[in-house]
């Protein structure tokens, strides 16, 4: 029998029971409910969506009976409830098809977490001491009303604003459409990796603002210029699944993967073939290998013989890979990562369109193309409110004041702030601003939904419901927010749905493309509309190449993400693909360079820009440019429950305030830094499960070997 | 016929993810250690993935393998076990009864590929973490050894449904933890007793090779090495 035959879809009704304690023992059976959908030591699968990147996989949870000690009214019990035991990919989710990447398989542990806040808070202490003390929903719902009349008493419904992470959906649907009836600007939107500068390019491009699903499984020659694909970068199950596919094409035709980068990260690590690129000149490399497809390779300021020096890549490699990528179709580019990060970075994004134009690649089999997409709310970036403070700032579960640059003075732009609702699970270094916390349900407490930018080529918009009772106190977000709309004084028409899942019962708006908009051709690249970005430009670096002579390259961890997972046991234990490091921060540095300069695997090594300084150990890898220096993001949380908090150190911190221009986003690769010694290894520093980089020590000069 | 599990590793598919040791934890109940212990190489991951480097930037290659218990034929763990509770069953499983282990490690010693966990401590999970955890997998205690089972609790299940519905078991849809949330499905468990099966077929790939051969431990299981990218003769 097909795995697909056990799935019942089916949500349970009613997300909270009304349950009374009778009156004091902790662990007291408080009431016994029986689901009638669950049978004891039998499990039922009931599906979801897994909420920890915008790549929206849907899952399947495995409920079965047990015993939890819930909060109801503000008292502890037992009660015997569905229980989520493990999480799978759905197999009949067009994203997921049925996997999940290690951090979705962890999920489960968002809604166990041990210091997941149970009930509504109220600051008590210093704002960021992070003390806070219980307080009823019914009070926390009148305080906050009661701020939001307060504005439209003084008629400065401006200066409200909602801080939210930018997934596509309808809940930030929702929270802009409140938004604008109440009379404030949309909301604002913050995330560390952000691949803004591409949709902006693709906009110009392909008149989609969106990233495009490109279909791996049918392309025979794959070259990614950064986009860590297969980790971190966008749909990376949706896209790993394809690449399974593309390597079983069989002996004679089997595709080829070039990977362009100045680190051999996780996914490069996959590539047949990896090609070194100084960083900030990837576009050139793409726009050389464009203008020997188009045979305008003699002339034009983009020839190979021109770019070969900037690049550092030599002029018979471009020739080569363009004439590969030519003659072995359907062939495609992706960018992402790095190239996206630096200050002349929508260059870069332009140039791979270039790229994919010369092959022909847009709405081809082994090419790519957009998913029809909902037109989405309009978002102002977080510059906004960093410059002028709102009076009133509610936060949904993101955190810049850790996922940004010291030099952004996030947590002094917030403390200005005169009142902070957070709606976040968690304290952490944003929520512990906040004056009030109204926590959420866990994802698989609440309705959910997703609507996938990429990773399949049909629209794959999805909504499931609860799958399991809550365990605390907490109310979902979406509903809250309705509640108090409902609430205000001077009440905001016409009609609101009752409930979210009400909302999410209503028809989508508009669908922007077709869903055979894939068989009409598309807007063509319009050289008025791009030309400006299409010049090149030298990428800027902050700190003077003689004093700080290292490129600075943070990354995506793929246990951590961007440092919104550090909070998760399993992924702090996961050994990290490429140094199997776990529980600790780490400076790569290359494997050469580094016996040059004395340093050995685990020394403490300081890392300085001009910024500020953090300390790590450091890890000796054969992978990186000698003029680089690399350092995962996630690590360095200050207050971010047990497991994460005064952990490592984050290497954002001492990023340069630098920005694309285009798009206002943090330019995270365009930092330079220095480094120093300043110590020996520590047995508690550099935590690793394998250790040997190396399979025979004897293939190396006896470095980074410990076995 | 009995059963005799096995699993192809295609090392051409695997991406080094790490999507199968995460899966594993969640399955079979592996506790984390926390930071200092696992600096003390007391991390418990049934399936790991190693990778090591060749050459030197920027002519450098990774070469992923992911590495549990290879489930030998001749297991040295068996051997040395005072106690039987490292044993073959019916199935050909390498099996690791957990109340009879008496924590001599000596399994650990005489394994050669190091998948063998040993519990220093009893296991700790902070509530609600608890609530996570598997009913189906037996939890283990301080002085235990334990290692991967291939989900044994789920060959079983499969098998009490199988017989219940009177029919044998259909290629591909058992799975272990790890094989089914691979995303590349670079893992392929199934019976190496059923010649049609993808495993069985895989076994005799020619691409493929046991790790550690020569030691003569027997592995079931088979790794398939990275393909070569062909140029064509286009130009
Ligand atoms: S890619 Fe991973 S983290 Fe992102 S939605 Fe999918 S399973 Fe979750
Ligand atoms: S899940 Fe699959 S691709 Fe990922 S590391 Fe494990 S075997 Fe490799």
């Amino acid at each position: 029998m097909d795995r697909r035959h056990f799935i019942k879809l089916t949500a349970i009704s009613g997300t909270t029971a009304a349950l009374t304690a009778c009156g004091n023992p902790e662990n007291q059976i408080i009431r016994f409910i029986p689901e009638d959908d669950l049978v004891p030591g039998v499990a039922t699968w009931k599906p979801s969506i897994c909420p920890l990147c915008a790549a929206g996989c849907g899952v399947i949870a495995r409920v079965m009976e047990g015993d939890a000690e819930v909060f109801r009214n503000g008292k502890p019990g037992v009660i015997r409830m569905g229980l989520v035991k493990k999480l799978e990919g759905n197999p009949d989710d067009a994203i997921s098809q049925g996997k999940l990447c290690p951090r979705g398989q962890a999920a489960i542990q968002v809604t166990y977490h041990p210091d997941r806040l149970d009930q509504p808070k109220k600051r008590s202490g210093e704002r960021g001491g992070g003390q806070f003390a219980d307080i009823s929903w019914d009070e926390a719902i009148k305080e906050l009303v009661g701020q939001l009349d307060a504005l439209v008493a003084a008629n400065d419904q401006a200066s409200l604003a909602f801080l939210a992470k930018p997934r596509r959906g309808r809940r930030l649907e929702l929270v802009a459409d409140l938004l604008q009836r109440f009379g404030a600007k949309p909301p604002v939107t913050y995330e560390l990796f952000s691949d803004e500068v591409l949709r902006r390019a693709n906009s110009q491009s392909f008149g989609a603002h969106q990233l495009a699903t490109v279909d791996l499984e049918n392309a025979h020659y794959v070259i990614s210029f950064g986009a860590d694909f297969l980790g971190t970068w966008n749909s990376a199950v949706a896209q790993s699944v394809a690449y399974g596919r593309m390597r079983q094409a069989g002996p004679g035709a089997r595709p080829k993967f070039v990977h362009v980068d100045a680190r051999l990260t996780q996914t490069a690590a996959n590539a047949d073939e990896f090609v070194a690129c100084k960083p900030g000149t990837e576009g050139l490399l793409a726009m050389a290998m464009a203008a020997v497809l188009n045979k305008t390779a003699g002339a034009g300021d983009y020839a190979p013989a021109k770019v070969a020096e900037k690049t550092g890549v030599p002029v018979e490699k471009i020739e080569r890979l363009a004439r590969e990528f030519a003659a072995n179709g359907p062939s495609v580019a992706i960018v992402g990562g790095a190239p996206l990060a630096h200050t002349n970075a929508a260059f870069h994004a332009h140039a791979v369109n270039t790229l994919n134009l010369a092959a022909n690649a847009l709405n081809q089999s082994g090419g790519f193309s957009f998913v029809p997409q909902a037109t989405q709310a309009a978002t102002r970036p977080l510059t906004e409110i960093l410059d002028a403070a709102p009076k009133l700032l509610l936060i949904d579960d993101v955190n810049p004041v850790f996922a940004s640059p010291a030099s952004w003075k996030v947590a002094e732009a917030l403390k200005r702030v005169p009142f902070i609702v957070s709606f976040g699970s968690f304290v952490d270094e944003t929520s512990a601003l906040a004056d009030l916390i109204l926590p959420d349900h866990s994802f698989l407490e609440s309705w959910v939904e997703a609507a996938p930018e990429s990773g399949s080529a049909k629209a794959a918009p999805s909504k499931f419901g609860p799958v399991m009772r809550p365990l605390y106190d907490t109310r979902s977000t979406p509903d809250v927010l309705l509640d108090v709309s409902r609430k205000l004084a001077k009440p905001i028409a016409p009609a609101l749905p009752n409930t979210f899942e009400e909302y999410l019962s209503a028809p989508t708006p508009e669908v922007r493309l077709k869903p055979d908009a894939t068989s009409a051709p598309m807007a063509r690249l319009k050289p008025d509309a791009t030309s400006a970005s299409m010049t090149w430009t030298e990428p800027q670096f902050d700190g003077d190449a003689a004093q700080y002579p290292y490129h600075f390259l943070p990354f995506a961890s793929q246990a951590l993400y961007d440092g919104s997972l550090a909070h998760l046991p399993w992924l702090q234990e996961m050994p990290d693909p490429m140094s199997s490091a776990m529980w600790c921060s780490w400076v790569e540095i290359n494997e050469i360079k580094a016996g040059e300069l004395g340093i050995e695997m685990g020394d403490l090594i300081e890392v300085t820009s001009t910024q500020g300084s953090v300390r790590a150990h450091a890890f000796l890898n054969p992978g990186i440019a000698p003029d680089a220096v690399a350092m995962p993001v996630g690590q360095g949380h200050t207050n971010f429950t047990r497991y994460a908090s005064n952990r490592g150190v984050n290497p954002i911190a001492i990023l340069a305030p630098a920005t694309i221009a285009e798009t206002g986003t943090l330019a995270w690769s365009a930092t330079r830094v220095k480094i120093a010694k300043v110590g020996g290894p520590d047995k508690d520093g550099l935590i690793l499960f394998g250790g040997a980089t190396r399979e025979r020590p004897d293939w190396t000069h006896g470095r980074g070997d410990e076995h | 016929m009995a059963y005799r599990w096995g699993m192809a590793v295609d090392l051409d598919k695997c991406t080094g993810c790490e999507a199968c040791v995460t899966a594993c934890h969640a399955e079979n109940n592996i506790p984390t250690v926390g930071s200092q212990q696992a600096a003390r190489g007391r991390a418990m991951h049934w399936i790991r993935v190693e990778r090591y480097y060749e050459g030197n930037f920027p002519d450098v290659r990774v070469k992923f393998r992911p590495v549990l218990c290879q489930q030998c034929d001749n297991a040295p763990c068996e051997a040395v076990c005072p106690t039987y509770a490292a044993h073959q069953n019916e199935d050909g499983l390498n099996a690791q009864v957990y109340n009879r282990c008496i924590g001599t490690r000596y399994c650990a010693n005489a394994c050669s590929y190091n998948v063998r966990f040993f519990n220093f401590f009893n296991p700790e999970w902070v509530k609600p973490l608890n609530l996570q955890l598997n009913p189906d997998v037996s939890i283990r205690e301080v002085g235990v050894m334990e290692k991967c089972t291939f989900c044994v609790q789920r060959i079983k299940a499969a098998k009490i449904t199988a017989k219940a519905e009177d029919r044998g078991l259909v290629d591909g849809v058992l799975q272990p933890a790890c094989a089914q949330a691979c995303p590349t499905t670079a893992l392929i468990f199934g019976d190496l007793n059923d010649p049609n099966s993808r495993v069985a077929r895989l076994s005799h790939s020619p691409r493929g090779s046991k790790l550690l051969e020569d030691l003569g431990a027997e592995p079931k299981i088979t790794y398939l090495d990275k393909q070569p990218w062909h140029e064509p003769d286009t130009y």
